[in-house]
């Protein structure tokens, strides 16, 4: 799995405006990550010098601005981050401090059988919540006296109006309310001003996970329901350029491709964030973006490079730590197409990538092996079934049984907009050669390359992704489930759907432990992807 | 054939002593004129070595300019790797002296074959301008499409020609062709413009000879030199598209050894402070351009008679026009 390198990696730098003020670094830190409300970087490391801390202003070099506020049609990683900033969720994992970097704090997602529901986690817009003794009704009991941007109160008419539009809309939404079985708006039901309760037809252990989900905030349904017209009845067209949230931050300001401008709420339920103002401008270049930071420009330098992480350890006042993160790269093998629908190719395409060199020289040790095929912090993840560390002899004979004794010949397509997979790309081509596999390598634009990816017609295609929800049963069903819009290797094993199926629809931890790991066993076996990191 | 006899009086063994004769003056004049002005040498000797580095590359190159070595990866030049290694280990310099065999041969044929169809074009264009009929349509039909061909953005034309055409070098040929045809077009229009009023060519035209025959032996001969001056210049240029585009991506695919997408996949080293795998690619991909310029200058100026006979007289050069 990556650690947060690829995903930005935290790097605090200190610069003589920090010194003079007096400040100290972690003070800094720890400040502006409590008060700019796990906000607009909530879960991936960044490099940050706090150029302007004096004034409470942040400054962000983002590789782009997002390009609607509307999460339901947009999963960009810009939006994503604004997301987090403008709305608030009903609940929130409580927050432990990392274990390798323990200045960092992080989510406990961790299984933990003496609390309720098996999970550590806190309140936020709910106060508090029950599940019947069934695992069939979640009832959410809301905070009192928390305003939306717009001041209007939030009820748990706005809970309903939010889920009513997942279903309504044809984004993420039917997806995130898909996972919970809920598929009607009868479902989700008002029982009072503050009372809001979901009924599925089974229990569900994705529950609560998905009311933490950042996919899964609360719209203010008064603002919402104002700017409606007859052709969009969900308030699209509003929400792709304003917030109408509980969250910690408004909108101020969107230029696309340029910069966005976040203001915190000094009316914040939660208190006014540390930072006032936060802008996002948009930096295409990491390595523009690097020397921003390090000329004190930005505060924050989003996704950097690996090696550019590694030069940043060298500069005085600088040091960098590197955290486990969801997010990992692996390249999908398309089962539908020859000759990756034999299982015997794709296990020799696993024991053929040269992995230790790709950690040492692209990721430069600041990122793991992915040695599974769900992220190695969630629960219930095993790494016993591993077997691929690279073993050209075995790779060659394994093909030999698949009747491909001279190799073939294939195409792996890769993003332009990602400067780690062609590195990984060229040395994956140099192994493949030596057993005979001729790959030619395909560098496709950022939007052709995931027109690539949905389309499942390239034989070889990376694939960069984190689920979002921290479960085994989420995950799998993401990625291997054979209805999944997101199984991009178009890989089906009727026996891995029904193992999936079944646990999500049982609460006991002992039982999900089981079938996850029978599910991770026959899927590590059959090599859906080349695992990389 | 009567006509074929008329225009071809002489016997083809005086043919022969008449072009001798003539290369020999040409080669005379050539040396004269590179010794007056040794700097346009430079240019010949920049694109003889490249070509002949080209040449010989699989023989000199220290390792394979495609196999990647994750064990060396980013190492400044040694003795082991003269010019280092890039981020995923490949050999800078079996990379840069293998590059010219993809960007002179895209460029060179992509270069030709522009301003063979070019100039072809040209010829009958201008031949037929201000006429009647079909033929003064077509040739005016023509020039507009050029006119529209040339509105667009030479580089941005050329990605979309590659994005049409699929990432390949034929389809870097054929847009690198595509894009320098209306150039060579114009120019063979102009001259054949200014020669098809000329007494001879009036005089094969009273004579009934065929309009073909006209254009290709009386009037592309003369109308040539510009078209050559502008080949040399044309092919350094086309260098750099290709470069170009490999750079943003629109070129030939890695790990291909090519000279722009070699500074591409160094640019973000740069900044981390490994320049060696992009700045040697971009020294060769300058020095080469460099060198084609020099020798259009040299052919521009050896086509200018003017200056061709103070040259042979052996007065002092002409200042170098401005």
């Amino acid at each position: 799995m990556l650690r947060s390198s690829l995903q930005g990696i935290k790097v605090e730098s200190m610069n003589h405006r920090n010194r003079t003020n007096g400040l100290s670094r972690r003070a800094v830190i720890k400040s502006a990550a409590a008060a700019a409300a796990y906000s607009l970087l909530p879960k991936f490391g960044t490099a940050e010098s706090f150029a302007a801390e004096a004034t409470h202003t942040l400054v962000v070099a983002a590789p782009a601005t997002p390009q609607s506020l509307d999460h339901e049609f947009d999963v960009s990683l810009g939006t994503i981050d604004t997301v987090g900033a403008l709305y608030d969720n009903l609940l929130e994992y409580e927050k432990i401090p990392d274990p390798q970097v323990p200045d960092a704090l992080r989510e406990d997602i961790a299984v933990h059988s003496d609390q309720p529901y098996n999970l550590n986690l806190k309140g936020k817009l709910a106060e508090k919540w029950e599940i019947s003794s069934d695992g069939s009704v979640a009832r959410f009991f809301l905070r009192p006296g928390v305003k939306s941007n717009w001041g209007n109160e939030l009820t748990a008419d706005d809970v309903k109006w939010t889920w009513d539009r997942k279903l309504h809309l044809t984004g993420l939404g039917p997806f995130q309310a898909g996972v919970l079985n809920i598929t009607q708006e009868d479902q989700i039901q008002v029982e009072g001003r503050y009372v809001v309760s979901f009924h599925v037809p089974k229990p569900n252990p994705l529950l609560l996970k998905q009311m933490v989900n950042l996919s899964n905030p609360v719209y203010d349904s008064v603002k919402c329901e104002q700017v409606v017209t007859k052709d969009d009845p969900w308030a699209h067209k509003f929400l792709e350029n304003n917030s109408a949230g509980f969250g910690p931050y408004v909108v101020s300001q969107l230029v696309r491709g340029q910069q966005a401008v976040f203001k915190a709420r000094s009316d914040y339920y939660r208190g006014k964030p540390y930072m006032d103002t936060v802008i996002f401008k948009e930096v295409p270049t990491s390595a523009t973006r690097l020397s921003l930071l390090q000329g004190g420009s930005v505060d924050i330098a989003q996704f950097l490079q690996p090696l550019e992480y590694t030069t940043l350890k060298k500069v005085s006042g600088v040091s960098v730590d590197a955290v486990k993160a969801s997010f990992a790269v692996w390249v999908e093998l398309n089962a539908k197409m020859k000759p990756f629908d034999n299982l015997k190719v794709r296990q020799a395409m696993n024991y053929a990538l040269p992995r230790e060199e790709i950690l040492k020289t692209v990721f430069q040790d600041l990122a793991d092996k992915q040695t599974g095929c769900i992220p190695d912090i969630y629960p219930d993840f095993t790494d016993k079934f591993w077997t691929y560390d690279a073993d050209l002899d075995k790779a060659k004979s394994l093909l030999a049984e698949a009747g491909f004794k001279d190799g073939f010949k294939s195409t792996l397509s890769y993003d332009a907009g990602n400067p780690v997979q062609e590195p990984i790309a060229i040395l994956f081509q140099t192994a493949l050669r030596k057993i005979g596999v001729e790959i030619v390598l395909n560098k496709v634009p950022a939007a052709t390359f995931y027109d690539f990816v949905t389309k499942r017609e390239q034989p070889l295609i990376f694939y960069l992704d984190s689920p979002w929800v921290p479960d085994p049963g989420y995950s799998t069903q993401l990625y291997f489930n054979s209805k999944s819009y997101v199984d991009y290797s178009n890989y089906a094993n009727s026996e891995v759907d029904d193992l999936i199926k079944s646990g999500l629809q049982t609460l006991d931890p002992t039982v999900r432990n089981e079938t996850y790991t029978k599910a991770q066993q026959i899927v590590m076996n059959e090599a859906p992807w080349v695992f990389i990191a | 054939m009567p006509i074929k006899n008329r225009f071809n009086a002489e016997p083809t063994s005086a043919v022969w002593s008449l072009i001798l004769k003539r290369t020999g003056y040409g080669l005379r004049y050539f040396v004269q004129f590179l010794r007056v002005y040794p700097g346009y040498a430079a240019g010949y000797v920049v694109v003889l070595t490249v070509a002949l580095v080209a040449a010989v590359a699989p023989v000199i190159a220290p390792y394979s300019p495609v196999n990647a070595d994750a064990s060396v990866y980013l190492q400044p030049p040694t003795l082991a790797h003269v010019l280092g290694t890039d981020s995923t280990g490949m050999d800078v310099f079996s990379r840069v002296i293998f590059a010219p065999r993809i960007d002179l041969a895209i460029a060179v044929i992509g270069t030709l074959v522009s301003s063979i169809v070019g100039s072809s074009i040209g010829a009958w264009v201008g031949y037929f301008q201000s006429t009647t009929g079909i033929r003064s349509f077509s040739s005016n039909a023509i020039m507009r499409a050029a006119d529209v061909l040339q509105a667009f953005p030479v580089f941005v034309f050329a990605i979309a020609l590659v994005a049409v055409f699929g990432q390949s070098i034929n389809s870097l040929v054929l847009a690198i062709a595509f894009v320098n045809i209306p150039i060579y077009l114009r120019l063979m229009r102009s001259q054949v413009l200014r020669i098809r009023d000329m007494r001879y060519v009036e005089a094969a035209y009273i004579l009934g000879v065929p309009d073909w025959v006209i254009i290709g032996r009386h009037i592309v001969p003369n109308s040539i030199a510009p078209v050559l001056a502008q080949l040399s210049v044309n092919i350094g240029w086309s260098i750099l598209l290709t470069a170009g585009l490999s750079f943003v991506g629109a070129g030939v695919r890695a790990p291909t050894p090519e000279w722009g997408s070699m500074i591409a996949m160094g640019f973000p080293n740069v900044m981390t402070g490994q320049w060696w795998p992009s700045v040697f690619p971009g020294l060769a991909l300058a020095i080469t351009v460099f060198g084609f310029a020099l020798i259009g200058g040299s052919i521009e100026f050896l086509a200018d008679p003017r200056r061709r006979r103070t040259l042979a007289s052996g007065k002092p050069p002409l200042p170098t026009p401005a």
